[in-house]
C-alpha cells in the first residue's frame, strides 16, 4: 500500500486508540473504537487473497457487532445516570452490556471463535498489530468500569479462556494461530485479575504485549509462517533458536523470566483475596500452554529438525527489514524478573 | 555470600573468552577454587545460621548442600569433556555456559531466605536442566524425557505456589529466619490438608516419591554425563531440602498426612530396589537405586525426629557423591562400548584394573558398608523409623539386603568373571577419569572421619 495512505490510516488507528484512552466521555470511547476498527481493516487486507477477505470480513462483523452492544450499553447509562460522563457508579446491566461487549472486542471465552481465524488469514506484521495494539483500547475502558463488572462474570471468561487458550492451541501447526490461542490465554489471564487489582491486568498486558511484540518480529525476521519452517532457523541465524528458547518459555510463564511477572503478582492478589483454588485452576491450565510453546523450542532450538536435503542449505539473503527495536524488546522480555520490587511505581 | 555467586556468575565470560585449548582447563580450575571458598561456611557457629544478608544466609544444613554443589560443577566440567570433544567450540563454551548457569541458581536455591526465592530458583534451575538433557542427550528418548521431567516438576510446584502466597498473607512474612518461630500450629482441617498438600507436592515429585517418579529414570538414562551428575546428586536433593525447611510450617498436620507417603516411600522402597535386580541397562540401574535411596530420605523427613533429621541430611550428602560416582563409572564404560548394557562390557577388573578399585569403593559405599557416612545416614533413618513403628524394620531390613544384593549383582556383572572378547581394545583409563574417581572418593572418606559436618542442624 502507498506510503501516504498508509500513514494516514496508521495515524487513524493510533488516534482511534488514543482518543479511547483519554476520554471521559461515553460516545467518544465510541467513537474511537469505531475509528480504530474502520482504519484497520485496510491494514488486514494489505494482502488482497480471498483468504485476508474473509478474515477482514469476520473482523468487521464481530468488532461491529461488538460496538453496537456498547452503545446499548452507554444508552442504558446514559438513561440510568442521565450523564455522559464515565464515572464510577454504572448500572449493572449497563456494565455487563459493556463488559460483554469488550469481551468480544477482546477475543476472550465464549466470544474467541474470530481471533484464529483472523489472525491467520492476515500477514505477520498485521497479525501483530491485531493481537497487541487492538487490546489495549479496550482492556483500558475495562480498567475504568472494573469496579462495577461482576466478579463472577469476569471469572468464568476468564477460566473459559485460559482453558480454550490451552486446549485450542494445541493441535496447532501454523504459528499465527498458535499466537492467536495464546492471546486468548494471556487474556484470560488479565481479566482474572480485573476485579480484584486492575493495576495488575496493566502489568500483564505490557509484559504481554513486549514478548509477543518480540516473538512476531522473530517471526517476521525469518519469514516463517509454519512450525516446520520455523524449525530450518538453525540454518539461517542460529542465534534466533536461543532467543526463540528464552521467549518462548517466557511466554509460557517459566521462572526467572519476565514471563513470570504477571502470573505471579495475579496468583499473589487473587490469594490476597481469598481464591485460592481459582489460581491453582488457572496455573494448572496454563501448563498447556507451555506444552506448545516447548513443542516450538523443541523443533527450532534443542533438536535439529529432520528435513529433506535441499531445506538444510536453504537461501540465506541478506536480512532486508528492520527490527530496530528488537534487542531491547527481547532484554525486557525475559529479563525483567529481578525489577519486580519497581511495580509499586505503577 | 556474593564471593561465590559473583565468581560463579564470571565463569560465563571467561568461559567465552578463553582460547579454545584452554576453555576447559580454565573452568574446571576456578569452579575448584570457588567451592574451596564454599568451604568456610561448613563453620558453623552454635544454633544460629551465618545470616549472610537480607537474601542469603547459610545453616549447617544448607552448608554442606551448598559444597557439594560447587564441589561438583569441576567434577562435572571433568567428566564432560571427552563426549563433547567433537562438538565445535561455540557448543562446548554453551555446555559450559549451561552447566554454570544451573550451577549459579543451585547456589542461590540452597541459601535464599525468603521462600519466595526459593521457589522461583527452584523453579529456575529446571531450564538449564531442560537444555542439557534435551539437546545433548543421545538417544530419541531425550526428548520425553524433557517434557516428563518439565511438566512432572511443575504440575507438582504450581501448587507450592499458591500455597507459599497464601502463607504469606496469613503469617504476615516468608522469610525463613523469623518464620521458623512464628508458626503456628495449624489444625488438621480439610482445608489444612490441602495445604499441606500443596506445600509438600513439589518435593515430593522432586525427591522422587515411589508414586510420582516417573521422570526420574527417564531423565537419568537421556542426559549427558553431567545432566546425569547434577540430577542425580544436587537436583533431587533440592527437593529433600525443601522438604525439611517447609514442614517446620506444617505442624502437626505432618502427623496424620504422613501417613500414605510413608507407605508409598516404604513400600516403593522395596520395589524400586528389587527393580534393579532386574535391569540390563546400567544407567537406570543407578537412577532406581537413587529413588530408592531418596524414598528413605521421604520416610526421615516425615518423621520428624532429631535422629531422622541427622540421617537425611548425611543420606542427602552422602548419596550425593556416591550416585555422581556411579554414574560417571557407568559413563566410563558408556565412552568405550557406546552402549549402556551391562552385560556387554563384563569381566572389566582384568583390562581396567584401577577402575575397578573405584568401582569396589563405589559399590561398597552405596550399600551403606560401615564406616561411610552412608551407613550413618541409613542407620539413623532406620532406628528413627523403628522408634516411629516396630513394623518398618521389616522393610527396611529387606531394603537393606537388596541394596546391598543389586549393588554387588552391578559389581559382579561389570567387573568380575570372564571379559568379552570384543572389549580387549578399549582405551584404558584417563588419568582425567581416575582423578574424577578420586575426587569424589575422597570427600566421601574424609566425611566418614568427621561426619558431623553433615548431620545438619540438629546435631
Amino acid at each position: 500500500m502507498k506510503p501516504p495512505i498508509f500513514i494516514i490510516i496508521m495515524l487513524t488507528v493510533i488516534s482511534g486508540t488514543m482518543i479511547v484512552l483519554t476520554t471521559s466521555h461515553w460516545l467518544m470511547v465510541w467513537i474511537g473504537l469505531e475509528m480504530n476498527l474502520l482504519a484497520i481493516i485496510p491494514i488486514l487486507m494489505k494482502k488482497h487473497n480471498p483468504r485476508a477477505t474473509e478474515a477482514a470480513t469476520k473482523y468487521f462483523l464481530t468488532q461491529a457487532t461488538a460496538s453496537m452492544l456498547l452503545m446499548m450499553g452507554i444508552i442504558i447509562n446514559l438513561l440510568h445516570s442521565g450523564q455522559w460522563a464515565m464515572s464510577k457508579n454504572l448500572n449493572p446491566m449497563a456494565s455487563a452490556m459493556m463488559t460483554a461487549a469488550l469481551a468480544m472486542k477482546l477475543g476472550l471465552a465464549p466470544f474467541h471463535f474470530w481471533v484464529p481465524e483472523v489472525t491467520q488469514g492476515i500477514s505477520m506484521s498485521s497479525g501483530l498489530i491485531l493481537l497487541t495494539w487492538q487490546k489495549i483500547a479496550p482492556l483500558s475502558v475495562l480498567y475504568q468500569i472494573s469496579p462495577t463488572i461482576n466478579p463472577d462474570l469476569l471469572l468464568t471468561m476468564a477460566t473459559m479462556s485460559i482453558a480454550i487458550g490451552g486446549w485450542g492451541g494445541l493441535n496447532q501447526t501454523q504459528l499465527r494461530k498458535i499466537m492467536a490461542y495464546s492471546s486468548i490465554a494471556h487474556m484470560g489471564w488479565m481479566t482474572a485479575i480485573m476485579a480484584y487489582s486492575p493495576t495488575m491486568m496493566i502489568l500483564n498486558l505490557m509484559i504481554y504485549i513486549t514478548m509477543t511484540l518480540a516473538t512476531f518480529m522473530l517471526f517476521m525476521h525469518n519469514s516463517t509462517t509454519t512450525v516446520s519452517s520455523l524449525s530450518q532457523t538453525w540454518n539461517k541465524t542460529p542465534l534466533v533458536t536461543l532467543l526463540i528458547l528464552t521467549l518462548m518459555m517466557s511466554l509460557g510463564g517459566l521462572p526467572p523470566l519476565s514471563g513470570f511477572i504477571p502470573k505471579w503478582m495475579i496468583i499473589q492478589e487473587l490469594t490476597k483475596n481469598e481464591m485460592i483454588m481459582m489460581p491453582t485452576l488457572l496455573a494448572m491450565t496454563a501448563l498447556l500452554n507451555l506444552y506448545f510453546y516447548m513443542r516450538l523450542t523443541y523443533t527450532t532450538t534443542l533438536t535439529m529438525f529432520p528435513s529433506s536435503n535441499n531445506m538444510k542449505m536453504k537461501w540465506r539473503f541478506e536480512h532486508t527489514k528492520k527490527m530496530i527495536f528488537l534487542p531491547p524488546l527481547i532484554v525486557i522480555s525475559t529479563m525483567l524478573l529481578p525489577l519486580t520490587p519497581m511495580l509499586s511505581i505503577l | 555470600m556474593l564471593k561465590i555467586i559473583i565468581p560463579t556468575a564470571m565463569l560465563m565470560p571467561m568461559t567465552w573468552l578463553s582460547k579454545p585449548n584452554m576453555i576447559w582447563i580454565n573452568s574446571t580450575i576456578y569452579s575448584l577454587l570457588i567451592s574451596l571458598i564454599s568451604l568456610s561456611y561448613l563453620n558453623q557457629l552454635g544454633d544460629n545460621s551465618l545470616n549472610f544478608s537480607l537474601l542469603f544466609f547459610s545453616d549447617p544444613l544448607s552448608a554442606p548442600l551448598l559444597v557439594l554443589t560447587t564441589w561438583l560443577l569441576p567434577l562435572m566440567l571433568m567428566a564432560s569433556q571427552s563426549h563433547l570433544s567433537k562438538e565445535t567450540l561455540t557448543r562446548k563454551k554453551l555446555y559450559i555456559t549451561m552447566l554454570t548457569t544451573l550451577q549459579l541458581l543451585l547456589i542461590m536455591t540452597f541459601t535464599a531466605t525468603e521462600l519466595i526465592m526459593f521457589y522461583i530458583l527452584f523453579e529456575a534451575t529446571l531450564i538449564p536442566t531442560l537444555i542439557i538433557i534435551t539437546r545433548w542427550g543421545n538417544q530419541t528418548e531425550r526428548l520425553n524425557a524433557g517434557l516428563y521431567f518439565l511438566f512432572y516438576t511443575l504440575m507438582g510446584s504450581l501448587p507450592l505456589l499458591v500455597a507459599l502466597l497464601y502463607i504469606q498473607n496469613t503469617t504476615g512474612t516468608l522469610n525463613f529466619l523469623i518464620i521458623q518461630y512464628w508458626a503456628k500450629p495449624i489444625s488438621t482441617t480439610w482445608s489444612n490438608i490441602f495445604l499441606w498438600l500443596a506445600c509438600m507436592m513439589a518435593f515430593m515429585v522432586k525427591m522422587p516419591l515411589y508414586g510420582l517418579h516417573l521422570w526420574l529414570p527417564k531423565a537419568h538414562v537421556e542426559a549427558p554425563i553431567a545432566g546425569s551428575m547434577v540430577l542425580a546428586a544436587v537436583l533431587l536433593k533440592l527437593g529433600g531440602y525443601g522438604m525439611m525447611r517447609i514442614t517446620i510450617l506444617l505442624n502437626p498436620t505432618t502427623n496424620q498426612m504422613a501417613y500414605p507417603f510413608m507407605m508409598l516411600s516404604l513400600w516403593g522402597m522395596v520395589m524400586t530396589s528389587s527393580v534393579c535386580l532386574r535391569q540390563t541397562d546400567l544407567k537406570s540401574l543407578i537412577a532406581y537405586s537413587s529413588v530408592s535411596h531418596m524414598a528413605l530420605v521421604i520416610v526421615a523427613v516425615l518423621i520428624q525426629t532429631p535422629w531422622s533429621y541427622m540421617g537425611a541430611t548425611a543420606l542427602m550428602i552422602a548419596h550425593g557423591l556416591t550416585s555422581s560416582m556411579l554414574f560417571c563409572l557407568a559413563n566410563s564404560n558408556y565412552e568405550r562400548v557406546h552402549s549402556r548394557t551391562m552385560i556387554l562390557a563384563r569381566g572389566l577388573q582384568t583390562i581396567l584394573p584401577l577402575m575397578a578399585a573405584w568401582w569396589l569403593l563405589a559399590s561398597l559405599a552405596n550399600l551403606a558398608l560401615p564406616p561411610t557416612i552412608n551407613l550413618i545416614g541409613e542407620l539413623f533413618v532406620v532406628m528413627a523409623s523403628f522408634s516411629w513403628s516396630n513394623m518398618t524394620i521389616i522393610l527396611m531390613g529387606t531394603n537393606i539386603i537388596i541394596t546391598a544384593l543389586y549393588t554387588l549383582y552391578m559389581l559382579i556383572t561389570t567387573q568380575r568373571g570372564k571379559h568379552t572378547h570384543h572389549i580387549k581394545n578399549i582405551n584404558p583409563s584417563f588419568t582425567r577419569e581416575n582423578a574424577l574417581m578420586t575426587l569424589h572418593l575422597l570427600p566421601l572418606l574424609l566425611l566418614s572421619l568427621n561426619p558431623k559436618t553433615v548431620l545438619g542442624p540438629i546435631y
